[in-house]
């Protein structure tokens, strides 16, 4: 019988969590276990709709209760109105899961991501109509917001390949929202005949797959997560759009995104997928970046912004659309803010 | 009977399947399942025939199923729906 657990018995929690080679967090909205005469013999937890930190005493294994304590956790996430699962787990573990209805997106040396249903395979079905045949490239930006510097590489990526797919990241941790992001991309590279504009969905650089990049760490864990969100791009991602090669900008300014373009130069080639560095395009000196339009903004000086951002962006910058997010800019710091 | 709240019934064992109802202005049945290839018009009219029998007109559905019998797909489909018309 698997039961939710309190705050007084984490510790009990966290013992057998730990006694199983895996690290116990607290980040989470559910916490639950099943005992067994007075111990505990199974644990699991959920952030959302990601499954995590599941340990199963080495008696159990096997069993029926990973398919009880999973299946608690998915009960306990769709009350909370969560209708996608997924699990980070050793990969060792990753078949246990596929026998629930798990199925693999990625996995590396020390993790596997793995959904629960067939999430990704609808987000492809329903990009079909964009799929063109040819040697395709990809671009994953986030655009926050979109600038001359994303336009120049978006203008060099396109000339080099048959079409140009321009992922848009979806996650909502941004100054700027997702469908503003989104729009403004799609304006500002609406003259370019063979790019496509689409969004990310949870499938590249989410808070899934590398909740890190909304980070600021360039830590181990980190690491892990970029190499299995540049997996999942190479092994499901890549070979539907046909995308043979994957562009994105020098990074003068953020470690995360440097670490996470020397992953894709180490990690993507022997994946099938070639790695394409453009150098960013510079103004007054400085590489035009998002983070400086960001800056301008928090500080008012919008005398300059022509220089950094095309048309359309400039357009929204001045429209009364924009004023909530200049204020929010106003009076926020960090990484994306 | 009308579908109120979320709910759902199931679990994620092998012979069994996990439904899940919400509210919705059309009636959809979204069927994921093992063996969908070859099976999946039947689930689906098993489905319809307990939507059927509750007078159920809308609402989204969604069946994640693990090679269930027709019994078990009424009875997990029953449960969904009597929890989602609890006040």
């Amino acid at each position: 019988m698997i039961q939710p657990l309190g705050p007084s018995e984490r510790e009990r929690a966290r013992a057998l969590v730990e006694s199983e080679g895996l690290a116990f967090d607290l980040d989470l909205d559910d916490l639950v276990g099943a005992w067994e005469g007075g111990d505990l013999v199974a644990v699991g937890a959920r952030r959302g709709g990601i499954l995590k930190t599941i340990a199963l005493s080495s008696a159990h294994r096997g069993g029926p209760l990973l398919g009880e304590l999973v299946t608690e956790l998915v009960r306990l996430g769709s009350a909370a109105g969560h209708d996608a699962f997924f699990v980070f787990t050793r990969p060792e573990h990753a078949p246990s899961f596929e026998a629930l209805g798990f199925s693999l997106l990625a996995a590396q040396r020390r993790a596997a991501l793995l959904e629960w249903g067939d999430g990704l395979r609808r987000w492809l079905a329903a990009s079909l109509p964009l799929v063109r045949p040819g040697a395709n490239g990809a671009a994953v930006v986030n655009c926050n917001p979109f600038t001359l510097g994303h336009r120049h590489l978006v203008e060099q990526a396109a000339r080099r390949v048959d079409t140009l797919y321009v992922f848009v990241v979806r996650e909502d941790r941004s100054a700027f929202p997702f469908d503003v992001r989104l729009r403004l991309v799609r304006e500002g590279t609406a003259d370019l005949d063979n790019v496509r504009v689409l969004d990310t969905s949870r499938y590249a650089v989410s808070a899934l797959t590398f909740p890190a990049y909304f980070l600021k760490q360039a830590d181990d864990v980190a690491g892990i997560q970029m190499e299995l969100d540049l997996r999942l791009f190479a092994r499901h991602v890549a070979p539907f759009f046909h995308v043979r090669r994957r562009f994105f900008g020098t990074e003068p300014f953020c470690e995360i995104t440097r670490a996470y373009n020397a992953a894709m130069l180490r990690l993507l080639p022997p994946l099938g997928v070639e790695a394409v560095q453009v150098e960013r395009l510079r103004g007054r000196g400085e590489a035009i970046s998002a983070s400086r339009v960001r800056a301008a903004l928090r500080s008012g000086e919008l005398a300059g912004l022509e220089a950094l951002v095309p048309p359309a962006t400039l357009r929204f910058l001045r429209s009364p659309e924009a004023g909530p997010i200049l204020l929010r800019l106003a009076g926020a710091e960090g990484r994306h803010a | 009977m009308t579908i109120r709240k979320r709910a759902q019934a199931g679990t994620l064992q092998s012979s069994d399947l996990m439904v899940f109802v919400e509210p919705a202005a059309e009636l959809t049945v979204e069927i994921e399942s093992t063996v969908k290839q070859q099976f999946e018009h039947l689930i689906r009219e098993k489905i319809l025939e307990v939507l059927r029998a509750h007078g159920v007109t809308a609402g989204k559905v969604r069946i994640a199923d693990r090679g269930a019998l027709d019994y078990a797909i009424q009875a997990r489909v029953e449960t969904a729906l009597r929890r989602s018309g609890e006040a």
